[in-house]
């Protein structure tokens, strides 16, 4: 079994979550519990980095579906980013680009969250 | 402490001292009064109630040196005696008595025999009652400590009511109680409160057969000697003419010293012949047979953990018992099972420090005074009441998977016994656990297989048993499902007589859920089929109905198409699934056709119409399309390459002369030998339409 790990990081504005591995239905669950955890710690601008990314199923696809609902209803998003073409193959496929967008690279991915007003972070 | 315990040396010395300068005093007739005789009575009183801790520092007889207890027992008794013997205090008695005083009335010689005689006598008898105490106390139950001390208040209460009695000697009380009535009662209490003591004899247990006959030659010399000793001293008791409250101490702790001694005596020869620890032996392994019976019948792991606490709590009569297990990793444990915790204990769970000294050194451990050890302060703060603990570490080979625990309230509640029953058990107990994991990871794994095995008999029933017959083209498809079931799925509906809808897809997740979802969609796509002359508004519908109906995270991804043999062609919507490859009768090149598309379930309607194009390609004679899922180009070799889509459009363009079911052969030959000897992870699914 190939392995699948999620890496967090928390900057100001946004949440990053670098998916590295391979990514379906026996390992798609980790990736779940990660972003429940970001809902749960009130952390709603997450950003997907996919670089290190080698595969993704259709279960690891759903996996996004299951959240963005949720997520853009507290006003936040899930935004995608550094997909191979492969990956950015079945993304396109299915139609997702009108659904989620999807940066071809980190820091443009980035620009797009909402910044944080100085004030507003001291609460 | 330490300061406490020598003002208790010190004050009863003081006092007697003062007793006995007042002793001089009244010698040398000075100041020979009523009040200063009840000031020495006093003294001596104190002296004796503040000498009282003696009897419980001893430390003579423990659970782990009961003989030693035993021989300082008998060799005090003995030696007393003889000194009595030697000693022969019959005359100094007569003078006192004749004299009709007390010990002091007699010459200077005879006072100090008379002292001397009863401090040593009352030094003996708090000795003696100490062990006593301590051959009590081993095994003790809840009411032992009440009982003694009960015992010890009202012989301390007698002694001083006999100065009333005494009165008629040296000391005239100036009121008059009706004494011989409540002397009479207490001295019932006293020897009902001794023969009740009496009874605590579980110390014999402790001893095996060959001490159980060493002790029994020496209680045959023993007994009768401390009877004679006991009448001897109660003829002449120069402790009485001493001080009346220390004589009346005395005589009473020698009765129970007797009482006691040949109560422990006549069990020990009840228990003899029965050859106790044989006995005990073979109860023992009986309660071990039945705790292997029930616990390996047992293969609920949730149950086990209740049965073993259960069984555990009732072998040792223990008051409360816990089992602790470690998670896989064995970093934390887990409090699985408990008898007689609250509900805070338990959700607290057992204090770390406790559970790393129960299986520090993997072996089990017996606690008999929780207060002075070094789990005292952790214990205290999560359960108090527990005074005594067996531990039992279960192990593993070398290591540790959890712990047994049982817990009295009071101290030294255990025996040695205890520990090896429990010991014996948690091999069994390991066993058991062992097996019931075991057990359960199977029966997981045949859950798992069987939901599989139906959802793969589910997946192949919704596929469509044949092709369907249609003038002018051939159509051929062939779905391999992987290990674990995909949610490959294809399908044909006829409209009318020369059309035919054609769908191929993919439901997202695996297994029975996946299974499920594809069901379902069969169904939607059986309805609508009719009903539609557009794949778009067929799809438009099918999505609404799916997105309505299916987990947000749960999407299918299709072709649908209508096959109209009349007009000669093929109107198509891609949803979400891979494009088609048509290799055209008049052209080299096989092309991708890729419409605009998105997956039915993703969303709502807005996006999902403005997303889906409808595409029309012709059908000449000679052209032919081939239809797949992400299985085929997913596929990959040991090496963990994918067969991708150039390999797949370049081994069609070399089979597409050839019919349908030779096309897919081919590929699928293809795809075997590039797979190899990797696993296949998803569906494969091929369909090929050739116009003919």
């Amino acid at each position: 079994m190939e392995n699948f790990k999620v890496v967090r990081q928390d900057s100001v504005d946004l949440t990053t979550l670098k998916i590295i591995g391979f990514l379906d239905a026996h390992t798609a669950p980790a990736l779940e519990e990660a972003i429940q955890k970001l809902i749960d710690d009130q952390k709603v601008n997450i950003l997907v980095d996919f670089k290190d990314l080698s595969y993704i199923s259709s279960a690891g696809l759903g996996v996004f579906m299951g959240f963005i609902e949720e997520v853009r209803s507290r006003n936040g998003d899930i935004k995608m980013c550094s997909m191979s073409p492969k990956i950015y193959r079945v993304f396109d496929l299915l139609g997702f680009p009108t659904i989620y967008q999807i940066f071809d690279k980190q820091d443009e991915a980035a620009a797009m969250f909402p910044r944080k007003e100085p004030a507003s972070s001291d609460e | 402490m330490k300061r406490l315990r020598n003002i208790s040396l010190i004050l009863p010395l003081t006092l007697l001292l003062g007793g006995v300068l007042i002793d001089l005093n009244l010698l040398g007739g000075l100041f020979d009064n009523v009040p200063l005789r009840y000031l020495r009575e006093g003294f001596i009183t104190l002296a004796l109630i503040l000498s009282l801790p003696i009897i419980y520092n001893q430390r003579w007889a423990s659970d782990r040196n009961i003989l030693r207890g035993l021989r300082s027992l008998f060799f005090l008794i003995l030696g007393t005696f003889l000194l009595l013997l030697i000693s022969d205090l019959e005359p100094f008695a007569a003078e006192s008595i004749s004299t009709g005083h007390n010990a002091l009335y007699g010459s200077m010689i005879t006072y100090f025999i008379l002292t001397a005689w009863a401090l040593f006598s009352t030094l003996f008898v708090l000795v003696i009652l100490g062990t006593i105490r301590n051959l009590i106390f081993i095994k003790q139950k809840k009411n032992t400590a009440l009982h003694f001390l009960l015992l010890m208040l009202v012989l301390v209460f007698y002694a001083i009511l006999s100065v009333i009695k005494i009165g008629d000697l040296t000391i005239r009380f100036s009121y008059r109680l009706s004494s011989e009535s409540i002397g009479y009662l207490l001295l019932f209490i006293v020897i009902n409160l001794m023969v009740l003591n009496s009874f605590r004899v579980s110390w014999l247990s402790f001893l095996n057969r060959k001490q159980k006959l060493t002790v029994f030659w020496g209680g045959l010399i023993l007994v009768p000697i401390e009877w004679l000793l006991y009448v001897k001293y109660h003829t002449s008791n120069p402790a009485a003419l001493f001080s009346p409250v220390l004589g009346r101490f005395v005589d009473l702790g020698f009765l129970f010293l007797s009482i006691y001694i040949s109560m422990a005596f006549v069990a020990l020869i009840a228990r003899l012949p029965t050859a106790t620890l044989f006995d005990r032996q073979l109860k023992q392994l009986a309660s071990l047979h039945t705790l292997s019976r029930a616990i390996s019948s047992e293969f609920d792991l949730t149950k086990l953990a209740d049965t073993t606490v259960d069984l555990a709590l009732q072998v040792t009569e223990a008051d409360s018992s816990w089992l602790t297990l470690a998670d896989g990793q064995g970093g934390a444990w887990h409090l699985v099972a408990a008898r007689n915790l609250t509900e805070s204990e338990q959700s607290a769970g057992v204090p770390p420090p406790v559970a790393a000294w129960a299986v520090a050194p993997l072996q089990p451990k017996l606690l008999n005074q929780i207060s002075k050890s070094p789990v005292h302060v952790a214990m205290s703060i999560w359960k108090r009441d527990v005074q005594s603990v067996i531990a039992v570490p279960l192990r593993s080979g070398e290591e540790a998977v959890g712990c047994l625990y049982v817990g009295k309230k009071i101290e030294y509640g255990f025996e040695q016994d205890d520990l090896d029953m429990l010991r014996a058990f948690s091999d069994q107990v390991v066993i058991a656990i062992r097996n019931a994991r075991l057990v359960e990871a199977s029966l997981v794994k045949e859950r798992l297989e069987e939901e599989l095995r139906i959802a793969h008999t589910a997946q192949m029933k919704l596929l469509p048993k044949e092709m369907p017959q249609l003038p002018g083209v051939a159509i051929e498809a062939v779905c391999i499902t992987a290990n674990e079931v995909g949610g490959d799925y294809y399908d044909f509906f006829r409209i009318d007589a020369h059309r035919l809808g054609l769908v191929i897809g993919d439901v997202s997740g695996k297994g029975a859920s996946a299974a499920f979802i594809m069901a379902e969609l069969k169904g939607i796509m059986e309805a609508l089929a009719p009903q539609h002359d557009s794949p778009k508004t067929l799809l438009l519908a099918a999505n609404e109905t799916l997105y309505g109906n299916v987990d947000r995270n749960i999407f299918v991804s299709l072709i649908y198409g209508i096959i109209d043999v009349r007009d000669r062609r093929f109107r198509f919507c891609r949803a979400g699934q891979c494009p088609i490859l048509l290799a055209a009768h008049d052209t080299p090149e096989v092309q991708v056709l890729e419409p605009h598309g998105m997956g039915l379930g993703l969303d709502s309607g807005a996006n999902f119409a403005g997303a889906v194009e409808e595409m029309t390609v012709p059908l000449r004679q000679g052209d032919t399309l081939l239809f797949y899922t992400d299985g085929a180009i997913e596929a990959r070799n040991p090496r963990g390459e994918e067969f991708t889509e150039i390999r797949l459009v370049t081994l069609f363009q070399r089979h597409q002369q050839l019919p349908p079911p030779e096309i897919i052969g081919h590929l699928i030959a293809e795809i075997d030998t590039f797979v190899d000897t990797a696993k296949s992870h998803d569906d494969l699914t091929f369909l090929v339409l050739k116009a003919v």
